[in-house]
């Protein structure tokens, strides 16, 4: 393009003879301006003259965003979830069975000076008793047993919940004397982090996938304008266009389509935000956890505006590029 | 200004449209083409605009051969040209100056320059009190000159028409052609393919004849 234009300019001040080559230039980048300018106006008036065809595009592009979208903001909602996880992630360090109450406190207390740990609960034989009789409803079988099979336990808090910190501060925590085992509840949590992995890489697919179905949405309406303007493109081919002259209404329909399926995507977005927010926050709290609906922020909403407008135009990019070539004057 | 050196075109191989095809315009001439329909009227014209290439032989403008032009250079080649048609390709969702002026749009002439220039060529052609017109709700012959109008609102070396009268009545015709003399007067060059055989006769310009898409006939003005 700059190649050609450059081209055209040193032609046209060679025609002029006298004439620099500044203003010309100077005066090509203007007409430049003034073409994007006017092609920019004039392919938003030709959506806003057909509403409801326009807004079905839209509407179709809109439905192919809101779903990686929304399937994004869940994760990150779970991302919330999972710090919050990481938090109440413990150890716990059983005591030998020999140990008694006092030693139990003074084992305590040593856990609870590593400086990897954050905090150190003591649960006594008795409490754990309790506890196990409690979250079994087995008073009676566990009556009659005469001694307590149950050791003491600590239960501790990390600084780190990493399950490689975790691990590492269990060993040191076994050497301890007094302890007979410590037990790190590893599993649950590394399959959480791999579910939270799993629905990254499948919202990333389906955002690839839904990014295509938008280029081929806008493709085909694409696909329809310029055939639908067959006639106008081959005058002005005839005349003397070039193929960016061309290309450029188009361009421009392509770009506001997706601009305009964005606006719709994120109005939607919000408007089931409100929708859900309710029943989730009240789902949440019923299991004593506090809740926040996710929803785009300004940088998110940027994301998606200025992406489906590049998908837009890119759509369009594609199918003018195909169908220009088929389109030769007769 | 037109030079064909031994040109040929075949379409596909089989079907030779034009064949051996050596002839001269000169800067300034106006050159009638005739021929019946399918004797290579129109292919000899697409050569000249560029839309295909000889099959062998060489087709200079302006001493350029032509065939060597990069694609990207094609359309600075056209707006060189100015062409009229048949059926006047002028588009209908746009008035008549618009129409009139997308040659200039699309060198990209300044806004004051393009209304100064689509007026004069209007007025040229006798429509300037149409200029908010719709193409739709001219006659035939209005349409045509609108068609005139645009090919030559930019001035161009070279004006290509081909069957311009192709569909207007004897009066309109010889009206039409007059305009192309009054273009031709002011040193455009003009090439014209046309049937109308008895208009041409009573023009008295430089005649080529076509037939089977060999030249068979080069008469000079008289």
């Amino acid at each position: 393009m700059s190649e050609r234009e450059s081209g055209k300019a040193a032609r046209s001040s060679s025609q002029r003879g006298a004439r620099s080559q500044r203003p010309v230039m100077r005066s090509r980048l203007g007409a430049w301006a003034r073409h994007h300018r006017a092609m920019c106006l004039d392919s938003a008036g030709r959506l806003i003259r057909t509403p409801v065809a326009s807004l079905l595009t839209m509407l179709a592009i809109a439905i192919a965003l809101i779903l990686p979208t929304a399937l994004w903001l869940s994760l990150d909602g779970a991302r919330l979830l999972d710090a919050e996880l990481d938090e109440s992630a413990t150890l716990t360090a059983y005591l030998a069975s020999d140990v008694d109450e006092r030693e139990a406190m003074r084992v305590a207390e040593a856990l609870g000076a590593s400086p990897a740990v954050e905090a150190v609960r003591l649960i006594t034989a008795a409490e754990g008793m309790a506890e196990f009789q409690q979250a079994l409803g087995l008073e009676d079988a566990l009556e009659r047993l005469e001694t307590n099979p149950l050791p003491a336990s600590v239960v501790v808090s990390p600084k780190d919940a990493s399950p490689e910190a975790m691990r590492a501060l269990a060993t040191q925590l076994e050497a301890v004397s007094g302890v007979d085992e410590v037990r790190v509840d590893l599993a649950w949590l590394e399959r959480l982090k791999r579910l939270a992995e799993l629905g990254r890489r499948v919202t990333l697919a389906l955002g690839v996938l839904f990014g295509l179905g938008v280029l081929l949405v806008v493709g085909n309406t694409i696909r329809l304008a310029v055939e639908s303007r067959r006639q106008e493109i081959e005058v002005v081919t005839l005349i003397g266009a070039t193929h960016g002259f061309v290309r450029r209404p188009f361009l421009y329909s392509g770009a506001w389509y997706g601009l305009g399926g964005g606006l719709l995507a994120w109005a939607l977005l919000a408007l089931g935000r409100q929708w859900l927010s309710a029943p989730a926050t009240a789902l949440a709290e019923s299991y004593g956890a506090s809740f926040t609906m996710p929803g785009l922020d300004g940088a998110g909403s940027a994301t998606l505006l200025i992406s489906s407008t590049l998908l837009g135009l890119l759509g369009a990019w594609i199918a003018v590029s195909r169908h220009l070539a088929d389109i030769r004057p007769r | 200004m037109i030079a064909f050196e031994h040109v040929g075109k075949r379409y596909g191989g089989r079907f030779e449209a034009l064949a051996n095809i050596d002839f001269r315009v000169q800067r300034g001439e106006m050159v009638f083409l005739t021929g019946h329909s399918g004797a290579g009227k129109s292919s000899l014209l697409r050569l000249i605009m560029r839309l295909e290439r000889p099959s062998r032989g060489k087709v200079r403008v302006a001493g350029h051969d032509i065939a060597g032009l990069h694609a990207s250079q094609v359309p600075f080649y056209r707006r060189q040209i100015g062409v009229v048609f048949q059926d006047h390709q002028l588009l209908f969702d746009r008035d008549v100056f618009a129409n009139v002026a997308l040659p200039l749009e699309i060198q990209g002439a300044e806004p004051r320059e393009i209304a100064r220039r689509t007026r004069a060529a209007l007025d040229k052609v006798g429509l300037l009190h149409r200029e908010k017109a719709l193409p739709i709700e001219l006659s035939g012959g209005e349409q045509q000159r609108v068609g005139i109008a645009r090919a030559v609102v930019n001035k161009p070396a070279l004006l290509l028409a081909d069957e311009p009268t192709g569909n207007l009545d004897p009066q309109l015709s010889a009206d039409i052609m007059t305009l192309f003399e009054d273009f031709n007067r002011i040193g455009t060059t003009v090439l014209i393919a046309s049937h109308d055989l008895a208009l041409i006769a009573r023009l008295r310009h430089r005649v080529l004849r076509l037939r089977d898409g060999r030249l068979i006939g080069d008469q000079e003005a008289t």
